[in-house]
C-alpha cells in the first residue's frame, strides 16, 4: 500500500457544540485520536446557553458541563478552539487538513482563569453569549463553565490595547503580540457537526423585533429564564425591567415560510417553546402565557405528554393561528397582535412581551467549509444526505449529522454525532488504537499501615485567594495540624512548575498524603491527582481545600473571617486524607462480543456496523426471517427503494463471517454485566449459551390493529401500509373520480396511546403523492389533527397542498365517522371552518395506524433489568445526553423499541448504538474507578434495602459462607457501580460503605469542623 | 377463646406429627398470673402447654430470625403477621419456610393496669366475653377488658393477621374509623419547647440497656449502628446526646418497619413512652408515602422506593 | 463579650450544589462566611446520622441540598434523599429541634445566586436561634 493510502487512526472533528463534543468523547473512548476544531474560545455551541430542556427540564448546563470537562481531560482528544478548517487533500483514510489557529492571546496552558484581567480590562461590550442583553469586558471567558476555562481577547474592534490585562495577570498568561497560525493534520476520517445559527428576525420585519423593546427571539428569552443569566433568572421585559403580565409566543418564526427560502420546519419550536412557557411559569405561576402556532408538532418521545402538561397543569394557552400583525403601543411598550380566529374572526389582543419561536439556520460557516470539505449542500443549505445513508455526507470518508443535516433536537444530534462515529471506527478499525497515547507511571508505593506524613500546598492564585486570605498564616497553621509534616504556600498551585514543586517534595519528606487549599475539586482535583499518581502515590491519598471559589471569592471584604474559613477547610481536609486509603481502579476482563437482540432493520445496521468495527456479532431474531417491520416499507417520502436496500442488508449481513445469526430464537436469560454477559437462548428447543460484552435492543415494535372504521368488515378500508402495497405493487387503479380518504391518528395520541407515531402524517403524504402521480385527478384526502412534517418533510406536505391533496382538521373529540350507506363508503367529518359537516364518500378509505409497543418488551425489559416507559418502549439512561444508552452500562436500545420514527432514525440510532457498544468493545480490559461501594459482610444482614435502591442495580443479595457462616449477604458489582453512596446512607448498619467518601471520612470531617 | 385455643392444639399437633414443621412458635402460660411466654415445640408432647388468652402480647415474629429450624410454624396475631411479612419482604424470613397460623387479635390487656388495682395474691384468672376475672385469696375482680387493652391495642387497626396459611377463630371486627394517630397529632400541637422538654425527660430515663431492641420483631441487625466502633457513631456514654442520638435513629431506622405492636415500650424498664416515637414515624409514613408495614409482600417499603411525585414540602424554597 | 459566630455545615452533591456554589464563587456573589462544605457524591450519600452527629459536635446549623428532581446524576439518587429527609425532618421538627437549624434544599449547577441567597438566609435564621444546644455533647462532663 502506497503512503497516500495508508489509513489513520485520526479523526477530525469540526465543530465543538454538543453533537461535535459527542462524537469527539465516542471516538476517543473507541482507540481514535480526535481533534475538535471549533471557531469560538470554548467548546460547548448553543447547548451552553440554553436554560432548561424538554422535555424533562433538566438543566442544560448542568447536563453538558460534565460533558466538557470529559473532554478537556480526555487524554486522546487535543482541543482546537479558536480554529478552522482551511483546506483539505486525500481521501477517505487518509486526508491532509490545513487548519488555521486564530490568536486568542491568552496562553491557555498559563491561564488560570482567575479573571483578574477582566476585572481590570476598561472596556465593555455587548456579551454575545447573554445573547446582548448583558455586557462582557474585551477579555473575557464565554461562560464561566467555558471549556478550556482560558481567558481570551476579543481584538476585533474590542481590545483597546491598554495594557492592563497584561499588568493584572501574575500568571503571565497574556501575550498580545500572539500570531495567526498554521496547523497541518492529517487524519482518517472527518466528522463535520456545525450546528446552527438562529434565524435572523428582522428578516420578518412585521413582528417588529429590533424596534419593539418587548420583542425577543426565544434564544434571548433562554438567557432570560437562566439563573445564571443577565436577569438571574427574573422573567422581566426589556423596556422597564418589570415582570410581564402576559407573554405571547409567536411560532415558526422562519421556519415553514418558503418566501424566505426557510419552506423547513425547524423541528424544535413547538416543544421549546411549550418548556418556556412551562418554565416561565414555574418562576411566576401569574404570568399569562399564550402560544400561537400552526400545528402543534409533539412528534418525539414524551412529547404529547410535555404538552398535555403545559395544557392542564400549567395552563399553558395554545392558539392556532397565524399572526398577521404586532404593534406596539408607544406609551406602555405592549404589544398588540392581530390574529385570526379559527372560526375566521380578526381579534387583537395586547401582551406585554412578545417572544419570536425563532427557526433553526444551518450555521453561517457551513457553507464555507461545505465548500472547503468539498461536500454537496442541499438546496436550504444544509448537508446533503440520503434517507437510507443519513450520516454520509457526498464525499467518502466525511461524515456529518447534527443540524448541519436537517433541523434536530439535542438527542436526535447526540445520536447521529455516535453514529457518525460508528461510520467513521468502521473505515478506520485497522488502525483504531496507533495513535492514541498510553501513559507510564511509576509502580505505586505502598503506604498501606504507615503513619499518614501528609503535605500541604497553599495557593494564593496569584490575589484570587492571597488577596483576601493570609495565606502564610494559614500555611504556618496547616504545620500545627497532625500528621502533617511539610506546608508551604504557591503563587499559582497548578503551574506546572508547581507540580514539579510538589513531585519534590513528596520525595523528600516522604509525603504519603497530599492536601491542596486552592481553587474548586470539580476542575483541578484530576491534575493534582495526576501530579502525586506520577510521584508514585495512589490517586486516592488526596484530597482538596476549596478557599478560591467557595471562600475568597465570596467573602472578599472579610478577609479575617475567610482566613479562618481556610484554616478550617484545611483542617477538615487534613483530616479526611489522614484516613484516606489507596483505592484500585480494578480491572476486569470481558467479551469483545456483541449481542443484536432483533433482526429487522434497526438490528442489522447495528449488527453490520459492529462487524466492520472488527467485532464479532450475535444477531438473534424471534421471526425465521430477517427484516422486521421494513419487510411492509417500500420507498421512502424522497423516493428511495427500501426494498432494494433492504435485500442488499440481508445480504451483507448474512454473507459477514463476523456475524452469527440465529432467526427463530429467543432469548432465555441474561445474566452478567457490562463486558461480561451470559445470555441464553432457545433455538428450535434446544439451549445455546452466547458469551458477549455489550448488547444492543434493536426488538422493533408493531403497527396497531385497528377496530374501529369498519376495518376487517369492509375490504375498502385498508391500513396505510396496505394501500403502499397496493400502489408498490401495482394492485391499484385509480381514476379521475376515485376519492381516497386518509384518517390520521388510528391508534395514535389517544388515552389508550397517548403519543404521536411520528411517521404517519408523512407515510400519508408520501402515500398521496404517490397516488396523485398515477393520476393527477385522483381526490386525496387527508383527515388529520395536526400535520406533523417536520423537518425537510414540510417541503412534501407544501407538494401535497399544491398537487390539490385536501386537508381537513379533525378535533380528537369529533372525530371523523365512516359509514356503509348501501354499498357505498363515506366519510363523515365536521369542516372546523365552516362548521358543518361534510360528507366525502370514498372508494378507499385508509387509516394511518399507530406504531405500538411490541409484546415482548416487557419480558425483555425484565430479563434485561431495563425499564420501560409509561408508553411501553426501552427508556434511555437520559432523554437528552444519552439517547441510545441504557442507565445499565454495556446495553443500548435503537430503532422502534425505543420509540415510533423513520427509517433514518432508525439507522442513526442503529449506527449509535454500535459507537456505544465499540467504545465498551474496544478496551483491552474494563478499569472501574475506585469509588465504589464496598460491603462488610460481617456485619451485612442480606436485607435488600440497599439492593432495591441503588439505580444501577450494581447489587445483589447472595448467600455465602462468611466466618464458616451460611448467610446471605450483598454484593456490590464494581463494573456497574457509580459511586452514588445511596446505599450507604441508607444502610442501618452501616454494612456497605462507599470508599472515598466512607463514614469515617465523612464523620472526621464534621468533627474537625468544629 | 378457649375453644381458639384447642384448635390451636389440634393444627400445631397436625402440623407436628405429619413433619409439616420442626419447630412451633407459640404462647404458654407464664409462672406468674397475668403473663404469657413465648413457647418453643418441638415436640407433640409439648403441644398441651400452647395458650392463647389476652395476655399474649409478645411479637412472636421477634424470634424468627434467631432461630435455625427449617420449617418453623407460628401463632400469630396481626401485629406479628405483619412483623413476618414485613421480615420476608427484608429477606429476613423465608416465606416458604414459615407456616403462619393466624389467629384474629381483639387486643391484649394490659398486666400492669390490672395489678395497679389488686392487692394480695392472685390464684386463679379467667376470661368471659370481653371480661377479665381476677380471683384471689379473698377477693374476685372483674375487669372489662376494653378499658385494660395495651395502649396500641386500643388503637389498632389490623388486628387480622395480614398474612397466613391457615385462620384459626372468627375474623374480628377492625375499626377502621379509629384516628390511630390521634394522640401524636395532639403532641404535635404543643409548643417545640414543650416538645423538647417532654423528649428530654423521656429519653434521659433511659439506661441504655437496649431491651427495646431486644423485643422489636424488626431489629435483627448484626451489629447495630450503636454498638459500631468502626465508625463510632455514638459513644457508650450516658451523655444526654449519646441518648437522644441512639432513640432518634432507632425509630428513624424503623421507617415503614414498625408494626406498632408495642413490644418496644413494653421491654422499656424504666417505661420510657417509646409510643410517642414509633407512632411518629407511622403516621408520617402513612401521611407522606400511605404506606403501613406488613401488609403487602409485594410493596417495597418507602426508604427501599421512591414516587416522583412524591411531597417535599420539607425543601426550603428561600 | 462578642457572641460567638455560628458554623454551618453544608453537605453538597457534587455535581449540582457543589457546582453551585463554585458558580456563586466565579460571580463573586458575596455570602456569610459561617459555612463549611463538605463534598459528598450526591444527596443520597447523606446519612441522616451526619446531621446528628454535627449538631452533637456543636456544629450550629445544617444544610444538605442536592440536584432539583430529576436532575440528579445518579438518576434517583435525590428521589431517595427527599424519602428520607421527609421523614428525618419532620421527626427533628417533632421532638423540638429547632426548624431553623436543618435545612434541605434543591440547588442546580447554575443557581449560584441562589446558593448565595440560600446561604444568607440559612445564616440568618440560624444566628436568630442562638448557638446550638439541643442535642450538643456535654464535654465538661
Ligand atoms: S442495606 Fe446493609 S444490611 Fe441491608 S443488605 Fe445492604 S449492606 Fe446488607
Ligand atoms: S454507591 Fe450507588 S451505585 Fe454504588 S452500589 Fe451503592 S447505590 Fe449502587
Ligand atoms: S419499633 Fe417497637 S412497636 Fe415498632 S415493631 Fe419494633 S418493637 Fe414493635
Ligand atoms: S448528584 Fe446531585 S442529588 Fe444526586
Amino acid at each position: 500500500m502506497d503512503e497516500n493510502n495508508k489509513k489513520i487512526g485520526a479523526v477530525m472533528v469540526v465543530g465543538g457544540g454538543i453533537g461535535g463534543i459527542q462524537a469527539s468523547l465516542d471516538l476517543a473512548e473507541s482507540g481514535f485520536k480526535v481533534y475538535l476544531v471549533e471557531k469560538n474560545l470554548s467548546i460547548g455551541g448553543v447547548m451552553a446557553q440554553l436554560d432548561k430542556t424538554f422535555p424533562t427540564n433538566d438543566c442544560s448546563m448542568c447536563i453538558l458541563s460534565p460533558k466538557l470537562v470529559e473532554c478537556a481531560r480526555h487524554r486522546n482528544i487535543e482541543l482546537l478552539t479558536r480554529c478552522e478548517v482551511e483546506s483539505i487533500e486525500g481521501s477517505a483514510g487518509n486526508f491532509k487538513i490545513k487548519v488555521k489557529k486564530h490568536p486568542r492571546f491568552v496562553d491557555v496552558s498559563k491561564c488560570t482563569g482567575c479573571g483578574d484581567c477582566a476585572e481590570v480590562c476598561p472596556v465593555e461590550v455587548p456579551d454575545e453569549y447573554e445573547e446582548n442583553l448583558a455586557n462582557r469586558k474585551a477579555i473575557y471567558r464565554p461562560f464561566p463553565q467555558a471549556t478550556p476555562g482560558a481567558f481570551g481577547i476579543d481584538k476585533s474592534g474590542a481590545c483597546c490595547e491598554c495594557m492592563q490585562c497584561e499588568k493584572a495577570c501574575k500568571a503571565e498568561a497574556i501575550l498580545h503580540n500572539m500570531l495567526e497560525q498554521d496547523i497541518e493534520l492529517n487524519v482518517g476520517s472527518v466528522i463535520v457537526f456545525p450546528g446552527f445559527d438562529e434565524f435572523e428576525p428582522k428578516l420578518r420585519e412585521e413582528y417588529g423585533y429590533g424596534l419593539f423593546s418587548n420583542v425577543v427571539t426565544s434564544i434571548e428569552f433562554e438567557r432570560i429564564l437562566s439563573a445564571s443569566g443577565p436577569f438571574q433568572g427574573h422573567v422581566v421585559r426589556c423596556s422597564d425591567k418589570k415582570t410581564p403580565k402576559k407573554i405571547a409566543w409567536i411560532q415558526c418564526v422562519g421556519s415553514r415560510d418558503s418566501k424566505i427560502e426557510r419552506g423547513y420546519c425547524s423541528s424544535v419550536c413547538c416543544m421549546y417553546a411549550t418548556k418556556q412557557a412551562l418554565i416561565t411559569k414555574e418562576h411566576s405561576p401569574d404570568i399569562r402565557t399564550t402560544i400561537f402556532y400552526i400545528d402543534m408538532r409533539a412528534y418525539g418521545k414524551e412529547f404529547d405528554r410535555y404538552i398535555e402538561r403545559a395544557k392542564l397543569e400549567y395552563k399553558v394557552r395554545y392558539i392556532r393561528s397565524r399572526i398577521s400583525e404586532v404593534k406596539e403601543d408607544a406609551k406602555t411598550h405592549n404589544l398588540k397582535i392581530k390574529y385570526e380566529r379559527e372560526d375566521g374572526e380578526l381579534v387583537t389582543e395586547e401582551f406585554d412581551m412578545l417572544v419570536l419561536s425563532v427557526g433553526l439556520d444551518v450555521s453561517r460557516s457551513a457553507k464555507d467549509l461545505a465548500e472547503k470539505l468539498n461536500i454537496n449542500l442541499n438546496s436550504y443549505g444544509f448537508a446533503r444526505v440520503d434517507s437510507l445513508e443519513p450520516l454520509k455526507t457526498s464525499r467518502p470518508g466525511i461524515f456529518a449529522g447534527g443540524v448541519f443535516s436537517g433541523p434536530k433536537d439535542i438527542p436526535e444530534t447526540v445520536t447521529s454525532a455516535s453514529g457518525a462515529c460508528a461510520l467513521a471506527s468502521a473505515l478506520l478499525s485497522s488502525v483504531r488504537g496507533t495513535l492514541v497515547a498510553e501513559k507510564k507511571y511509576p509502580a505505586e508505593k505502598d503506604v498501606s499501615g504507615d503513619i499518614p506524613r501528609i503535605g500541604v500546598f497553599v495557593c494564593q492564585c496569584g490575589i484570587n485567594i492571597g488577596g483576601v486570605v493570609n495565606v502564610p498564616l494559614v500555611v504556618e497553621y496547616a504545620k500545627t495540624l497532625p500528621f502533617v509534616v511539610y506546608a508551604e504556600d504557591n503563587l499559582y498551585t497548578c503551574s506546572q512548575d508547581t507540580q514539579d514543586t510538589i513531585k519534590e517534595a513528596i520525595a523528600q519528606h516522604s509525603l504519603n498524603r497530599v492536601v491542596v487549599a486552592s481553587c474548586t475539586p470539580r476542575t483541578h482535583e484530576p491534575l493534582f491527582q495526576e501530579t502525586i499518581r506520577e510521584a508514585g502515590l495512589n490517586r486516592h491519598l488526596f484530597e482538596m481545600a476549596n478557599i478560591r471559589d467557595q471562600n475568597s471569592w465570596v467573602h472578599m471584604k472579610q478577609p479575617r473571617e475567610a482566613t479562618e474559613k481556610a484554616k478550617d477547610l484545611v483542617r477538615m481536609a487534613v483530616a479526611k486524607v489522614s484516613l484516606k486509603e489507596p483505592l484500585g481502579r480494578i480491572s476486569l476482563k470481558l467479551t469483545s462480543r456483541g449481542l443484536v437482540i432483533g433482526g429487522g432493520l434497526a438490528g442489522m445496521v447495528s449488527a453490520l456496523r459492529l462487524a466492520e468495527e472488527g467485532y464479532e456479532v450475535y444477531l438473534v431474531e424471534k421471526e425465521d426471517t430477517l427484516g422486521g417491520q421494513a419487510k411492509d416499507i417500500y420507498y421512502t417520502l424522497k423516493g428511495e427503494d427500501v426494498q432494494k436496500f433492504l435485500s442488499k442488508l440481508i445480504e451483507k449481513v448474512t454473507s459477514n463471517n463476523k456475524i452469527h445469526i440465529f432467526t427463530a430464537a429467543t432469548i432465555e436469560k441474561i445474566e452478567g454485566f457490562v463486558g461480561n454477559f451470559k445470555t441464553t437462548i432457545k433455538l428450535n428447543s434446544s439451549l445455546k449459551e452466547l458469551e458477549h460484552g455489550a448488547v444492543i435492543v434493536a426488538s422493533g415494535a408493531n403497527e396497531y390493529q385497528p377496530t374501529e372504521y369498519l376495518f376487517g368488515k369492509d375490504k375498502r378500508v385498508v391500513t396505510q401500509r396496505k394501500l403502499e402495497e397496493l400502489i408498490a405493487t401495482k394492485k391499484l387503479n385509480v381514476s379521475n373520480q376515485s376519492s381516497i380518504v386518509m384518517i390520521q391518528c388510528i391508534g395514535s395520541r389517544c388515552d389508550e396511546n397517548p403519543y404521536c407515531s411520528r411517521v404517519c402524517c408523512s407515510e400519508a403524504i408520501k402515500n398521496a403523492l404517490a397516488l396523485k402521480k398515477m393520476n393527477k385527478q385522483v381526490n386525496v384526502y387527508i383527515l388529520y389533527r395536526d400535520v406533523r412534517t417536520y423537518g425537510f418533510k414540510e417541503d412534501w406536505y407544501q407538494k401535497a397542498r399544491e398537487q390539490g391533496v385536501l386537508f381537513i382538521r379533525y378535533e380528537e373529540d369529533d372525530k371523523p365517522e365512516v359509514k356503509l350507506n348501501k354499498d357505498k363508503l363515506e366519510v363523515l367529518v365536521k369542516d372546523l371552518i365552516l362548521e358543518e359537516k361534510l360528507l366525502i364518500s370514498a372508494d378507499l378509505v385508509v387509516l394511518s395506524t399507530a406504531t405500538v409497543p411490541s409484546e415482548d418488551n416487557k419480558e425483555l425489559s425484565q430479563l434485561l433489568k431495563v425499564p420501560l416507559n409509561e408508553d411501553g418502549f426501552f427508556m434511555e439512561a437520559h432523554a437528552k445526553l444519552r439517547p441510545v444508552d441504557f442507565a445499565t452500562d454495556g446495553i443500548f436500545v435503537c430503532g422502534l423499541a425505543h420509540s415510533p420514527k423513520f427509517i433514518e432514525e432508525s439507522i442513526c440510532q442503529a449506527n449509535a448504538c454500535a459507537a456505544r457498544a465499540c467504545t465498551i468493545l474496544s478496551r483491552d480490559e474494563l478499569e472501574v474507578e475506585g469509588i465504589v461501594a464496598e460491603v462488610n459482610e460481617l456485619k451485612c444482614k442480606g436485607c435488600r434495602l440497599c439492593k432495591e435502591i441503588c439505580p444501577y442495580g450494581a447489587i445483589d443479595v447472595e448467600l455465602k459462607k462468611v466466618l464458616g457462616k451460611e448467610k446471605e449477604v450483598a454484593r456490590v458489582n464494581p463494573a456497574l457501580c457509580k459511586g452514588c453512596g445511596a446505599c450507604s446512607a441508607s444502610c442501618r448498619s452501616g454494612s456497605i460503605d462507599l470508599k472515598g467518601f466512607s463514614d469515617s471520612e465523612i464523620l472526621t470531617q464534621i468533627g474537625a469542623l468544629v | 377463646m378457649q375453644s381458639v385455643e384447642n384448635r390451636i392444639k389440634e393444627k400445631a399437633a397436625e402440623l407436628l406429627t405429619t413433619k409439616k414443621v420442626d419447630l412451633l412458635i407459640g404462647f404458654e402460660r407464664g409462672t406468674m398470673p397475668l403473663r404469657a411466654s413465648p413457647a418453643f415445640i418441638y415436640d407433640e408432647a409439648d403441644i398441651e402447654k400452647l395458650a392463647w388468652n389476652s395476655f399474649c402480647e409478645m411479637n412472636l415474629a421477634r424470634y424468627l430470625t434467631r432461630i435455625t429450624s427449617k420449617r418453623v410454624g407460628i401463632i400469630a396475631k396481626g401485629c406479628d403477621s405483619r412483623a413476618i411479612a414485613a421480615l420476608v419482604v427484608e429477606g429476613q424470613v423465608k416465606r416458604e419456610q414459615i407456616m403462619i397460623i393466624g389467629v384474629p387479635c381483639p387486643g391484649m390487656v394490659d398486666r400492669r393496669k390490672i395489678e395497679k388495682e389488686i392487692k394480695g395474691e392472685i390464684d386463679k384468672v379467667e376470661e368471659k366475653k370481653g371480661e377479665i376475672i381476677v380471683k384471689g385469696n379473698n377477693f374476685e375482680k372483674v375487669f372489662k377488658k376494653n378499658n385494660y387493652l395495651y395502649p396500641c391495642c386500643k388503637v389498632c387497626k389490623h388486628g387480622n393477621p395480614s398474612i397466613y396459611d391457615i385462620l384459626i377463630g372468627e375474623k374480628v371486627k377492625e375499626n377502621s374509623k379509629v384516628d390511630e394517630y390521634a394522640e401524636i397529632t395532639e403532641y404535635e400541637k404543643k409548643s417545640p419547647d414543650k416538645r423538647w422538654e417532654f423528649f428530654e425527660k423521656e429519653v434521659s430515663k433511659c439506661i441504655r440497656c437496649y431491651a427495646c431492641r431486644q423485643a422489636c420483631p424488626m431489629c435483627y441487625c448484626e451489629e447495630c449502628f450503636v454498638d459500631s466502633f468502626h465508625p463510632k457513631w455514638v459513644d457508650k456514654s450516658l451523655d444526654f446526646s449519646d441518648i437522644a442520638i441512639w432513640h432518634i435513629m432507632r425509630v428513624y431506622h424503623q421507617t415503614g418497619r414498625c408494626v406498632s405492636c408495642g413490644a418496644c415500650e413494653r421491654a422499656c424498664p424504666m417505661q420510657i413512652n417509646l409510643r410517642f416515637l414509633t407512632e411518629k414515624i407511622n403516621k408520617d409514613v402513612k401521611v407522606y408515602f400511605n404506606f403501613e408495614a406488613g401488609l403487602d409482600l409485594s410493596v417495597n417499603p418507602p426508604l427501599a422506593a421512591f414516587d416522583i411525585k412524591d411531597r417535599e414540602d420539607f425543601i426550603d424554597t428561600c | 463579650m462578642k457572641v460567638k459566630e455560628p458554623k454551618i455545615v453544608a453537605f453538597l452533591c457534587n455535581w449540582c450544589s457543589y457546582a453551585g456554589a463554585d458558580l456563586a464563587g466565579v460571580s463573586r456573589i458575596q455570602y456569610p462566611p459561617n459555612i463549611r462544605v463538605i463534598r459528598v457524591p450526591c444527596s443520597s450519600r447523606v446519612n441522616p446520622l451526619f446531621i446528628l452527629k454535627a449538631l452533637q459536635e456543636g456544629v450550629d446549623g445544617v444544610l444538605v441540598a442536592g440536584c432539583h428532581p430529576g436532575d440528579c446524576h445518579y438518576i434517583s439518587g435525590n428521589y431517595l434523599a427527599r424519602r428520607k429527609f421527609t421523614i428525618f425532618k419532620n421527626l427533628l421538627d417533632y421532638l423540638g429541634i429547632e426548624k431553623d437549624r436543618v435545612h434541605f434544599t434543591w440547588i442546580s449547577a447554575a443557581e449560584g445566586a441562589r446558593f448565595a441567597e440560600i446561604v444568607k438566609e440559612v445564616t440568618e435564621r440560624v444566628k436568630k436561634l442562638g448557638p446550638v444546644k439541643r442535642l450538643v455533647k456535654n464535654r465538661s462532663a
